[in-house]
């Protein structure tokens, strides 16, 4: 703004008069104040109530909320000392989610961009797992359920459904199918920007399909692996319905329901808001990284 | 080094027919070149021969072993693609280095025939560099010199000059052309630029269509097509539709006179040409022949047109001429040339060289 | 050709070549996944269907449009008011940061998608007790509306900055040379344009705010149920046909408006955002 414009007549050029000195101000207000509206909601229903979770989780209990409240670090210690099960089963449920999507959504995603030309119904059933792990746990319940449609297959087969339906790898499992979704989209950006043609080079300097994969697939798109596999693992820290419909009590010490339980069944709410700041800074560490490896959509 | 035999090799995409049954035998060493427009099936056709494409009828054999199971990185062959397909996360020479390694030679020997490599396409010191940092042709270079790291078979080239400028496709084609030569190696290569075809090829075949319109040597194909296509396709040409009149045949020539509306030409005839018969003749606008004043005025075949356009082109002077209502390009070139420029609306006595004549299929 | 020395070579094409066999592998790996996708839908829906002595019976739907329609209603009522929020939202916040130079742009846009990357429980918890000791809104319409804008508003901003980069300046150029003004040239020119971009956040809204659960779980109460909590809620006691009924309607709702969209305006304008 310090550049006098061109289009100033010579007398406002020797000195600026009100009006065009309100003109300037306007254009550089015109921006923040377009974005406004989203800053006071931003700032009213997500910077204060985290800022308010964090002084909470200095607190003793519910102490907060009455006339003078203990201010101690407790809940952290109580966080890493008895409940830091529930933080290894929390990473280790989504590492494991995540690593089910790399397995399984990495050929399909390259098979979707190299070969497949039905790729719009793909696109569209791929939005089922996008409604919410609520349904699809529910689903893949009632699927397993001993008087469900797959009950003459496993009987059959001589599984018991109810052994298959409450395990880690059920939950894993549904987990996985939530997210599966990002992986693909994630890979797929990224091996479709590798062209087919190296693949093809690669072929007729005699490279073996598994040595297209680890010498010309891979390291091409790893940027992809890393963002999806971020993308995916920070979805899954955050689980919650998944193990209460589908995993046993080893699947649910995770820390959504846990803090669930102590915040809102036995209202220690400093418990709970450590907690909440112990999943939040996991879950923004991943999506900082995350950040770094994708390009994202702004281009930012 | 192989002899490289397709039999009837047909590809068929559902109904498209993309080749349609391409026989050829390439000899042991011979350079060949698929000319055709794009979707003719050249690039179909040299991905078969590659394995990146299954045929859907037909054989191909390298030597005397059939290949169409043997799935591409069996094959050793090596190809140039359009854009140079470098692998962009490898150096210049673990790119070279690649079907070595894959193949899992030893490291010293790797290191030594990369370096071979290297002076050969005289980049020796650009080993470490990526390829975004070399220029274009120095990138289609490091193709080449990947592609003979293995020693291939068979050289096959898809269009590997087209995304370059000119001045480097006219380097860079002779530079293939001579290594061809050094390395006695078959080779396959597509192009759509028939000057590329003409300045490297043994043989060229000239495609259309999924068909082989013509194979043969640059002079057959220029002044022998076979094929209206063909004559069409390579080079500019008058067209002049007739009928033959009369065939005269002596020891090594074989003449058809052809009466093409008002006028009459003689011409070089296949044997399946027959008096009687509906063909088209065609002649290339430089091998008609402007005579000037005072030559003889009775000669057979003669031609009188008046000239209703002259374009001066620098090297060469191109004239629009009517000739009793049929229009006929001529280009003149050399010092003849310039006796021209004023030629507008004047008449012209014209002689007709090296008229060649094809069944017209019209008819 | 060279002469028939020896009889010309045949080939037949086997019908299980190593090709062919990979390319049906790999078809029927993504049809696995096509039908794994749609199973818990599918079998929710036949579940919904089962009458209790055998056959199949529309019985459950009644309690669809019965005892949950309050909840349903509830659900598109607090979804079309935080669509309509976001847009007043989203609209001039993407139009300010595409075409307006602000400073400290990456910190501003990574503060407004704050909300985007925190753990639906942490988000719960921490407006669970903020609207219970500070604005004191606890269990209430107001408090579940601002959640679901903060929530999605930046998945609606996606979209229509990328409509808005994708618009060429010509068109805003155009309309200011004959004579309209700025608000004059937004509203009847570039906003049409940007119909497809501003579509497709409205889509994202719609699915995330019409299926969301979990942070409706830590802030409604008996009056503020939605249906999706609805469907939490009674999976917790039980596997009734009426629940798969629920569910399922939910899933058919979203699944018929995604197809709209698509068969509208295609995917393109959902790129980079949570829906592909």
């Amino acid at each position: 703004m310090a550049h006098p414009t061109v289009t100033l007549s010579t007398r406002e050029a020797v000195a600026p008069s009100r009006a065009s000195l309100w003109k300037r101000w306007k254009g550089a207000l015109i921006g923040p104040g377009l974005i406004l509206p989203a800053a006071i909601v931003t700032i009213l229903f997500s910077v204060i109530p985290l800022i308010y979770l964090v002084i909470v989780s200095f607190t003793e209990e519910s102490s907060f909320f009455f006339n003078n409240p203990v201010y101690t670090t407790a809940n952290y210690s109580t966080v890493f000392d008895r409940y830091l099960p529930h933080i290894q089963t929390t990473i280790r449920l989504a590492l494991l989610a995540s690593l089910v999507n790399l397995v399984f959504g990495y050929p399909f995603a390259y098979i979707l961009v190299r070969r497949v030309r039905y790729r719009e119904l793909v696109r569209t059933l791929m939005v089922f797992p996008l409604f919410g792990p609520l349904y699809l746990a529910f689903g893949i319940r009632y699927v397993l359920l001993p008087n469900g449609p797959l009950a003459p297959v496993l009987d059959f087969l001589g599984i018991n459904a109810t052994t298959l339906l409450i395990s880690e790898p059920m939950t894993v499992f549904g987990m996985a199918m939530f997210t599966f979704p990002f992986m693909v989209m994630n890979v797929g950006t990224a091996l479709s920007n590798v062209d087919p043609l190296l693949e093809e080079a690669a072929q007729t300097l005699g490279a073996k399909p598994w040595q297209i994969f680890t010498r010309v697939l891979f390291p091409l798109s790893r940027s992809g692996i890393l963002a999806g596999f971020l993308m995916c693992f920070g979805w899954n820290l955050g689980v919650f319905v998944v193990p209460i419909l589908l995993g046993g009590t080893a699947q649910q010490r995770v820390l959504s329901i846990t803090l669930h339980q102590k915040g809102l069944s036995q209202f220690d709410y400093g418990l709970a808001s450590a907690m909440g700041i112990v999943l939040m800074a996991l879950a923004f560490g991943v999506t900082w990284l995350s950040l770094r490896f994708s390009r994202g959509a702004l281009g930012a | 080094m192989a002899r490289v035999r397709l039999v009837e090799v047909t590809k068929r995409y559902g109904q498209t027919v993309a080749v349609d049954r391409v026989s050829a035998d390439i000899a042991e060493g011979e350079f060949v070149t698929l000319l055709g427009p794009s979707g003719c099936g050249k690039t179909t056709t040299l991905r078969m021969v590659a394995g990146l494409v299954e045929p859907t009828e037909g054989v191909i054999l390298f030597d005397d072993q059939v290949v169409n199971a043997i799935p591409t990185h069996k094959r050793n062959v090596g190809l140039a693609f359009q854009s140079h397909a470098l692998f962009p996360h490898l150096t210049v020479a673990k790119n070279i280095a690649f079907g070595l390694s894959v193949k899992r030679r030893p490291k010293a020997e790797i290191e030594q025939r990369v370096n071979e490599l290297l002076a050969m396409i005289e980049l020796e010191g650009y080993g470490d560099r990526m390829p975004a940092q070399l220029s274009g042709g120095q990138q289609q270079r490091v193709a080449l010199a990947r592609m003979l790291a293995t020693d291939p078979r068979v050289l096959l080239f898809d269009e590997p000059l087209s995304a370059l400028d000119r001045n480097l496709r006219d380097t860079l084609k002779y530079s293939i052309l001579a290594l061809q030569r050094r390395t006695k190696k078959t080779a396959i290569y597509v192009t759509h630029d028939q000057s590329e075809a003409f300045a490297i090829s043994d043989r060229i075949f000239v495609m259309n269509k999924g068909r082989v319109e013509q194979a043969g040597t640059q002079l057959d194909i220029y002044l022998r097509p076979a094929t209206e296509f063909v004559a069409n396709f390579v080079g500019d040409n008058n067209a002049l539709r007739g009928t033959v009149v009369e065939v005269h045949e002596d020891s090594n020539h074989r003449r058809a006179t052809i009466r093409c509306g008002s006028l009459t030409v003689q011409a070089h005839a296949p044997g399946s040409i027959a008096p009687g018969d509906r063909v088209l003749a065609f002649v290339r606008p430089e091998n008609i022949e402007v005579l000037q004043d005072g030559a003889s005025a009775d000669e057979p075949g003669l031609i009188e047109g008046a000239v209703e356009q002259v374009v001066f082109e620098g090297p060469a002077v191109r004239l629009l001429v009517d000739a009793d209502g049929t229009p006929l390009k001529v280009t003149v070139s050399g010092v003849q040339r310039l006796t021209l420029l004023d030629a507008q609306r004047k008449r012209l006595r014209l002689r007709l060289r090296e008229v060649s004549v094809v069944r017209d299929e019209a008819a | 050709m060279s002469a028939a020395v020896a009889p010309t070579p045949t080939y037949r094409r086997a019908l299980l070549a190593p090709r062919r066999i990979s390319a049906g592998l790999q078809h029927a790996y993504i049809w696995l996944w096509l039908v794994l996708f749609a199973l818990p839908f599918v079998t929710t829906t036949l579940h919904s269907l089962r009458a209790p002595e055998g056959g199949l019976t529309l019985e459950s739907y009644r309690y669809v449009f019965g005892s949950f329609k309050e909840n349903l209603l509830l659900s598109v009522e607090v979804t079309v008011a935080t669509i309509v929020l976001n847009l007043f939202i989203a609209i001039p916040a993407a139009y300010a940061i595409v075409r307006h130079p602000i400073p400290g742009k990456r910190f501003i846009l990574s503060t407004l998608n704050l909300a985007l990357y925190t753990p639906g429980a942490v988000m719960g918890i921490s407006l669970a007790i903020t609207y219970a000791f500070l604005f004191d809104i606890p269990r209430t319409f107001v408090g579940l509306l601002g959640a679901y804008v903060v929530g999605t508003y930046p998945l609606m901003l996606v979209p229509i900055i990328v409509a808005l980069r994708d618009l060429p300046r010509v068109y805003e150029e155009a309309a200011r040379t004959l004579g309209a003004n700025r608000l004059t040239t937004f509203f009847r020119v570039e906003l049409p344009l940007l119909g497809p971009g501003i579509s497709a956040g409205i889509l994202l809204t719609f699915v995330i705010v019409f299926n969301e659960f979990l942070v409706t779980l830590f802030i409604a109460g008996p009056n503020t149920t939605t249906a999706a909590l609805r469907v939490y809620n009674l999976t917790r006691t039980g596997f009734l046909p009426s629940t798969a009924a629920l569910a399922a309607t939910m899933q058919f709702v979203s699944f018929i408006i995604v197809l709209v969209f698509f068969k509208t305006f295609g995917s393109r304008y959902l790129k980079g955002t949570y829906l592909i």
